[in-house]
């Protein structure tokens, strides 16, 4: 297994804590908290070891598009990155819209 | 109107069958993903955790009837009951009990979606059964414990058990109950005796359309959530219910004992016999010549009830009455027979009969003993496993388990001291059954003692690993071990004797056990609880052997009202 932590900057607070996916085969978890400080904190843990580039890619794509100043907790089952992408939209979804 | 819309009960995931059924407006996740209760032990094996463990808690109400739901989360390693997933559970049901003891009835639903134990934690899985099993028995003397197989994974290896312990079990079609799972069986008896590729096979043995059909669930449910909740709530108001399975040893033995297992019989001869078997009065008990095994079991057991009569009826499990110092002491031992009726347990292994005899025969103590005097019991453990066999998945054995289970279960919560003495192997279903509803366990310190959950061929066929990996694995977490002396450090042994002879044991080793066994009576007997919690407050526990199932129980406490 692997894990790694990524920070980028981030501005907007999100209001509720959200909690999508299972630790299951071709799935992943998704905690995402709100984040007094201005940064997006994400933290991997994945089974599938050698994928930091592709992780590194999906994450920066979405804190890109979306500003959200979190704590992301992600555990990966063998996700693929679009189910990665996915969940995090859902996880994003749960926290800032009704 | 005619509701033609259903919504799939089988196809929500462990937590969205929690909110489906209970109502909206007090519905209360206790233990959620945000408070990071995740297993300890998986990190070290390369395993992702899940922050839930794979068991979701909720407390609320069910069409305004207090409630909790415990649901198995099957896509997480499989539903495995791991030390805090187990914790979860058990430590659960023990609150819902202490509030029905106080006059505060809550209903407790399990869902289940688990293969068992979790083998990447093999024997804290096995403990915390053993303690949700307890916590189950003592529960349905104040109201109904309602279980639900939905499907997908189903019920299988030690949580099939508990299954069999519920006072009202519903299955959908799509749901499976079973002891061992169709690749453990044909991994330890071969391909001959179980296909696990036959979907047909395996539906038609452990399906929940036969399994309602032939004595083993109460009801099969649509796969529609309106209809499970409404179900539920006719169980709970008490509009349907259904006679306790542990309870009925007569007709399940009558059961039984009209199978000829020579042939292998067919899923539809099942059912004809399981009606039948209400209907028909006891059936000449089968005996075979008794040649004596030269076991460990056995062997101690012979050497312990001295020249006491034994009472037993069938040749694989010997009970006899004895006396130690003061104490009345009845001694039950699972030994091989080769003539077994049922060909899959003539090695020593706890099958079909043997469950419901022991059930049989600890029940007969509790009858005796009712008002008097409370007879302890010697659960001699010593047997290679559970059996297995289609036969034995067909007529139940899980059930024949839980009726072991429930009545040493009751004894002990009758009063009754009843306490393990393990020589040999304690494995297992077998040891689940035999051995791990004891007040106190004794265990000697000899090479030949193994404690665990499956042999390491199928350990290692179910989690995907070489036997190497797993030696490694089980370096790092010791109740991945097979020796006693990993196992002692979980905290649950009341004694760990040394310097025995465990194969030829003479009188002086009798006479220590003798002290050791007497020993454990008197402390059942000054302390005030009849529960399993003497296995958490050990020091061994509390120094760190189930630090994660204490704390897990405190914040449960904690979050509870």
């Amino acid at each position: 297994m692997e894990s790694f932590l990524f920070t980028l900057p981030a501005t907007i607070k999100i209001r509720r804590q959200a909690h999508v996916g299972v630790v299951g085969s071709g799935d992943l978890e998704i905690i995402l908290e709100p984040n007094d400080q201005a940064v997006a904190e994400i933290t991997i843990r994945t089974g599938v070891t050698g994928h930091q580039a592709s992780w590194e890619a999906v994450i920066q794509r979405f804190f890109k598009q979306h500003d959200l100043a979190a704590k992301v907790k992600i555990n990966d089952f063998g996700a693929t990155p679009g189910m990665v992408a996915v969940r995090l939209a859902q996880a994003m979804e749960v926290c800032c819209y009704d | 109107m005619i509701k033609t819309l259903k919504t799939s009960f089988t196809e929500c995931s462990g937590r969205e069958r929690t909110v489906e059924l209970l109502d909206a407006e007090q519905y209360r996740e206790l233990l959620g993903p945000f408070d990071g209760f995740e297993s300890p032990h998986l990190e070290k094996q390369g395993i992702i955790p899940q922050s839930d463990d794979g068991v979701i808690v909720a407390k609320g109400t069910i069409n305004g009837h207090r409630a909790v739901i415990i649901s198995i989360e099957g896509k997480f390693q499989g539903g495995g009951i791991g030390e805090v997933s187990g914790a979860k559970i058990a430590g659960t049901l023990e609150l819902v009990l202490k509030d029905c003891v106080a006059g505060k009835k809550t209903i407790p639903v399990l869902i289940y979606d688990t293969g068992g134990v979790r083998l990447q934690e093999a024997n804290y899985g096995l403990l915390s059964i053993a303690e949700i099993s307890a916590a189950m028995v003592a529960l349905r003397r104040h109201v109904p414990v309602i279980g639900v197989i939905p499907g997908k994974i189903g019920a299988f290896g030690g949580m099939s058990i508990t299954a069999g312990l519920c006072s009202t079990l519903l299955m959908t079609k799509e749901g499976r109950l079973g002891l061992n799972g169709p690749e453990v069986i044909e991994q330890e008896a071969g391909i001959r005796e179980f296909d696990s590729s036959d979907r047909q096979l395996i539906w038609g043995t452990i399906g929940g359309d036969q399994r309602t059909a032939a004595g083993f669930a109460d009801l099969l449910i649509a796969d529609d959530t309106d209809a499970v909740k409404e179900t539920i709530t006719s169980v709970i108001t008490g509009e349907i219910s259904f006679l306790q399975r542990t309870e009925q040893v007569n007709r399940y033995k009558n059961f039984l004992t009209s199978v000829d297992p020579k042939h292998r019989i067919s899923f539809e001869e099942v059912r004809t016999l399981w009606n039948q078997s209400g209907e028909t009065s006891t059936v000449e008990r089968h005996r075979s010549n008794v040649t004596k095994s030269n076991g460990r079991g056995q062997t101690w057991f012979d050497l312990l009830r001295g020249d006491a009569k034994e009472v037993g009826d069938l040749p694989s499990v010997r009970v006899a009455d004895g006396i130690i110092g003061e104490n009345r002491v009845r001694y039950i031992a699972v030994v091989p027979d080769a003539e077994n009726y049922f060909p899959r347990a003539r090695n020593g292994e706890l099958g079909l009969l043997e469950g419901w005899s022991i059930a049989e025969h600890v029940r007969e103590v509790i009858t005796a003993d009712r008002n008097g005097d409370k007879q302890a019991i010697v659960v001699i453990v010593d047997m290679p496993s559970q059996a297995y066999g289609y036969h034995e998945e067909l007529l139940g054995i899980h059930q024949a388990c839980a009726a072991a289970v429930d009545a040493y279960a009751s004894a002990r919560l009758a009063g009754h001291p009843v306490i393990s003495f393990i020589p040999g192997n304690a494995i297992s279903g077998a040891f689940l059954s035999h051995g791990m509803q004891s007040s106190r366990i004794i265990a000697l310190n000899d090479p030949g003692v193994n404690v665990h959950v499956m042999s390491k061929q199928s350990a290692a066929r179910i989690t995907q690993r070489s036997l190497e990996e797993l030696e490694v694995a089980a370096k790092k977490v010791p109740a991945m071990a097979y020796d006693v002396d990993s196992f002692e450090q979980l905290g649950a042994l009341y004694s760990l004797v040394g310097d025995v002879e465990a194969d030829t044991p003479q009188v002086n080793d009798r006479d220590r056990i003798y002290v050791e066994i007497n020993r454990a009576i008197e402390d059942v007997q000054s302390s005030k609880s009849n529960d399993l919690s003497v296995r958490l407050t050990s020091a061994l526990a509390k120094a760190g052997g189930r630090a994660a199932a204490i704390s897990v129980r405190e914040e449960l406490y904690a979050q509870w009202t």
